[in-house]
């Protein structure tokens, strides 16, 4: 035919021309497209010759572009157009049901996993990263004083005169409040029982500089402060739910140590509020009053207020930081002599969480790492999967399916088995998080509005779906990229395709991830044990303790309050079991106290380096009897004598301050003062070993005990041969007896205080200890996995060797020196991960250092060990090559 | 049956290329020049090209207006890579349903004196 190399080149023109339609069209209607172009060419070839063929061409062209673009634009066949969700899901679902061992170990794995991933990211969001429920939070800042010239403090509370000065300063600072965070009795009526609340005193403007109004009521007025103001308060939701919740109370009387405050206003359910105690981390507070006193006419050189201050809307931090620093050195020049004190600002949340922040991003950190391992872990099982059903693949290619078709099939299902993971380990979250927050640090910022929400639970499904798209991705560009031809051939050899190469990459870095969180999680347990074994200074089995405030309304006479406290020493020291009794205004490990800087005339440590000589101490009142309560050691001297009690000033000072200003000799019968007001010396009647106020591991500041005569918030600490909580009734009763007014709080063993004390670092070393096992239990399935595969794909090889003259045990150790490498490899690449996983830990170790040798040697052994373990049982299975029987089969 | 005259009305009222499609096809299975070659026999003006009729074909299909026919064996060499279509009952049954509507319209349109002219 002579007109045939027209239409041949006609066809290729067409089949060019194709191209301008998407893939999908291409392949159901390509070759009938041709085909009728082709028809018709012919048809004008016979009519008119080149020209209206030449016709035909350019009509097909302008035809294609019109087309094609359209067919792009809105695909006509509707499964294009929706990607044909249902039965993608359908198919998928279908695949998945009939491997069912395979789909609930994959989503059992993701839900552990994730639900882990959520409850850490819970907190972190809740607390780091969700803004607090003030209006524009970014513009409230706290301000502190820098003492550093005159004392060992960096953060200390401002006077109330530092308060007004911020209140007068203007320009960026758009408000300021004063707040003093107090304890005081409260009971709703004469005959109910008393329970001591938090409550922060403050300015009347508090709730117009937080931005937030009260749900009930109203705030207080300008006018509601001050000496002979009215007495007002205003509770959040918290207290009003505890008092009753009923609506009707703004407007009802509340006696707050016996004295008569009416009710205003009830917070929203949303808001709370949290002030640093004196040295301590933030707690909550459950209601507002205003100032009695005049700020203006305070103390100017004695600090107690914490100021929040807000800042014009978007001022940028370091304004607002230069016009408080201008503030503080006004305040400088007037009230210190100029001796460089300055005033800072903290913004209100990174203040709130610091104490909490280093130990929230090492679990994060963790975290993440986790979510990374369990992606590498699905990667390997779908891979694993795959290579599985590889002759299926192969068939469903040659029968025409596109590659792309199995590729979307493939990613479509990891991202099935991974939302479905999301959702359910969103389930067990919910859950957890519950848990986690009962056994959370009591003073955890934002500890009650710690739980999964949507926003959290839609991220985490949505984390899922990510991770099991990318997760599918090797699969998906293993099995695409494969010729058709190698994926028939290797199709007849069962599991003998390329994927090894893959999977083996996927254990190395399954491998190098778990040893970063093998190596974290073995610091943290360390750091966690040396806490568990540091010496607090005291015996913490056997006490109970417990507030017993016993304010002036009460006791208008410091004598009052001091018999007061004599009289319940005796009745409790009357109960059987009870040892001893004694009173203290701080309690170990509460960091309460009072902080004083004292000077010991004609010591011989004193260095005539007034800085070094006139240290900031806590000054502890205590009662004759509480050291040996408390069980706190005695190394020298005597300690209080209760019948000298109010006839001496005696006092009992620790080994730091002994060491420093009578080395090698004894501090027994000499004389030390507080330096502020004119106050008669002490005589040091003893020496004891610390009993840390702050830290369970490293000592504070020096300490010295003084009597507590005249104090009035103390505490009582009770020591038993008998378990210290039976006694709560019968102390509570006997205290009743004595005065029905006071109340009682806090009551909790020493044990539990050491407990709550550690809290934070036992969930922290749970939670890591609890990632890293998991790490380590996704590289053992994974490894033997890839080893297990390696055993099947080199069967014949090895029934070769056999029969070439080599051993079964030779061949173990060839399979497991494969395994020993890829756990080799991985270990060197996380080397550099510890180093980064170490430098996010420094904050939150104790007495570990993040490159400790012993940890990390015993972590990599172990690591070792497990996963030779994991390569060790499916190499056996070369045990049992029988290589006359697998030659004559093959 | 109420279901499945909705299942129809969502087709209509049908484009003018999927009508011609319908019509071809209701005289038997043709393939898609067959098709091109029937609407311009039917003195159709402006014929749909090549691209056009076979987004229409595909998204029939996929409506379940008509079906591909499984290949007949080759009358000819040039045929075994053509894709012959057959009208379902569902297509017949929305064919219908177009024509009764066509026909309300010009019901409406003669009444309206709009074709008075031309139906004289």
């Amino acid at each position: 035919m002579i007109r045939d190399p027209f239409i041949a080149r006609s066809e290729r023109w067409f089949r060019l021309l194709l191209r301008l339609y998407p893939v999908d069209f291409r392949d159901e209607m390509g070759d009938a497209v041709v085909e009728t172009y082709l028809d018709r060419a012919r048809h004008a070839l016979n009519r008119g010759g080149i020209a209206l063929l030449a016709f035909a061409w350019l009509r097909a062209l302008t035809d294609s572009l019109w087309n094609g673009l359209g067919e792009r634009l809105r695909p006509a066949v509707s499964w294009r157009r929706t990607g044909r969700w249902g039965r993608d899901v359908e198919f998928a679902w279908r695949r998945l049901a009939r491997a069912p061992a395979f789909s609930l170990a994959v989503v059992g794995t993701l839900t552990v996993g994730l639900g882990m991933f959520t409850v850490v990211y819970t907190v972190v969001h809740k607390i780091l990263i969700e803004p607090l429920p003030y209006a524009d939070p970014d513009d409230l800042y706290f301000v502190w004083r820098d003492y550093g010239p005159i004392l060992d403090l960096k953060r200390g509370f401002l006077a109330g005169t530092d308060v007004v000065e911020l209140q007068k300063a203007g320009g960026m600072v758009e408000s300021a409040v004063g707040l003093q965070r107090q304890l005081r009795t409260l009971a709703v009526r004469d005959d109910t029982d008393p329970t001591e609340i938090a409550l922060a005193v403050t300015s009347p403007n508090v709730f117009d500089t937080l931005g937030v109004q009260p749900a009930l009521g109203r705030g207080f007025t300008r006018g509601e402060v001050g000496p002979g103001g009215p007495s007002v308060i205003v509770l959040t939701h918290n207290l009003w739910n505890r008092l009753g919740a009923d609506p009707s109370i703004v407007g009802r009387d509340l006696r707050l140590n016996g004295e008569r405050h009416t009710v205003i206003g009830v917070m929203p359910p949303s808001f709370t509020f949290a002030l640093h105690v004196r040295l301590g981390p933030p707690q909550p507070v459950e209601a507002f009053i205003t100032f009695r006193d005049d700020l203006a006419a305070t103390n100017p050189v004695s600090g107690s207020y914490a100021a929040v201050i807000r800042a014009r809307k978007g001022t940028p931090p370091e304004t607002v930081t230069a016009s408080v620093n201008a503030v503080g050195r006004i305040v400088d020049a007037r009230d210190f002599r100029s001796r460089g004190l300055k005033l800072y600002p903290v913004g209100l949340q990174s203040d709130l969480v610091s104490h909490v922040r280093p130990a929230l991003l090492v679990l994060l950190f963790a975290g993440a790492i986790l979510v990374l391992a369990l992606t590498v872990n699905l990667a390997s099982a779908l891979l694993a999967r795959t290579a599985q059903r590889e002759h299926e693949f192969a068939v469903s290619r040659a029968l025409g399916a596109n590659s792309l078709a199995i590729v979307r099939a493939t990613l479509f299902e990891g991202g099935l088995l991974g939302g479905v993971g999301g959702v359910a380990g969103t389930l067990v979250a919910i859950w957890a998080t519950r848990t986690l927050v009962l056994l959370a640090p009591l003073d955890l910022p934002l500890r009650d509005s710690i739980a999964v929400d949507w926003r959290i639970a839609s991220m985490v499904v949505g984390l899922g779906v990510m991770l099991g798209i990318v997760a599918a991705i090797g699969a998906a560009a293993w099995i695409s990229r494969m010729p058709l031809s190698t994926l028939l051939a290797s199709s007849a050899v069962r599991g003998g395709g390329g994927h090894g190469r893959m999977r083996r990459g996927l254990v190395v870095a399954q491998v190098a991830l778990s040893l970063v969180l093998l190596a974290s999680g073995g610091l943290v347990v360390r750091s966690f044990d040396q806490l568990l074994r540091a010496d607090p200074g005291f015996r913490t089995d056997g006490v109970l303790t417990m507030r017993v405030p016993a304010p002036a309304q009460f006791f208008p006479q410091a004598p009052d309050a001091t018999r007061f406290y004599e009289r319940v020493e005796r009745a409790i020291a009357a109960i059987p079991g009870v040892t001893n009794v004694g009173v203290t205004n701080a309690l170990p490990l509460t960091a309460a106290g009072i902080q004083m800087t004292i000077q010991f005339p004609g010591a011989p440590g004193n260095s005539g380096n007034p800085e070094r000589d006139m240290p900031l101490v806590d000054a502890i009142s205590t009662g004759p009897g509480y050291l040996e309560a408390m069980g706190i050691r005695r190394v020298e001297g005597r300690t209080f004598d209760p019948s000298l009690v109010g006839k001496v000033r005696e006092a009992v000072i620790d080994t730091t301050l002994a060491r420093q200003f009578f080395p090698g000799r004894s501090p027994v019968g000499a004389t030390f003062q507080f330096v502020a007001g004119n106050q008669p010396p002490f005589v040091v009647i003893g020496v004891v070993k610390q009993a840390r106020l702050y830290d369970v591991h490293q000592d504070g500041r020096p300490q010295v005990f003084i009597g507590s005569e005249g104090a009035r918030f103390l505490s009582l600490a009770i020591r038993t041969d008998k378990d210290p909580r039976v006694l709560i009734p019968e102390v509570r009763s006997a205290i009743r007896r004595i005065d029905s007014r006071v109340s009682l709080s806090n009551i909790r063993t020493m044990d539990e205080i050491m407990r709550d004390a550690l809290r934070q670092q036992r969930i922290s070393a749970v939670l890591i200890v609890a990632f890293a096992s998991g790490a380590l239990l996704l590289v053992a399935i994974g490894l033997f996995g890839v080893v297990s595969g390696s055993v099947t794909r080199r069967r014949r090889e090895m029934a070769v060797r056999l029969v070439l003259g080599s051993d079964h045990w030779h061949l173990v150790r060839l399979v497991l020196r494969e395994g020993a490498l890829l756990v080799a490899i991985g270990m060197l690449i996380g080397v550099p991960g510890i180093y980064i996983a170490g430098g996010l830990l420094r904050g939150m170790l104790v007495g570990v250092s993040p490159s400790d040798p012993f940890t990390l040697v015993v972590v990599a052994l172990g690591l070792a060990l497990v996963t030779m373990a994991a390569c060790y049982i499916p190499a056996r299975r070369a045990l049992r090559i029988e290589p006359a029987q697998l030659l004559r089969e093959g | 049956m109420d279901r499945d005259r909705r299942g129809i009305d969502q087709h209509l009222p049908l484009r003018g290329v999927e009508f011609h499609i319908l019509l071809s096809l209701a005289a038997g299975e043709r393939h898609g020049y067959g098709i091109i070659q029937d609407i311009g026999a039917r003195g159709e003006t402006t014929v749909p090209d090549v691209g056009t009729m076979y987004r229409a074909l595909a998204r029939m299909v996929e409506n379940g207006l008509i079906q591909a026919v499984v290949r007949r064996a080759a009358v000819d060499a040039g045929d075994e890579r053509r894709n012959y279509y057959r009208i379902t009952d569902k297509g017949l049954r929305t064919a219908r349903a177009e024509v009764r509507r066509l026909e309300t319209l010009m019901r409406a349109a003669r009444l309206g004196g709009l074709l008075a002219k031309e139906t004289k």
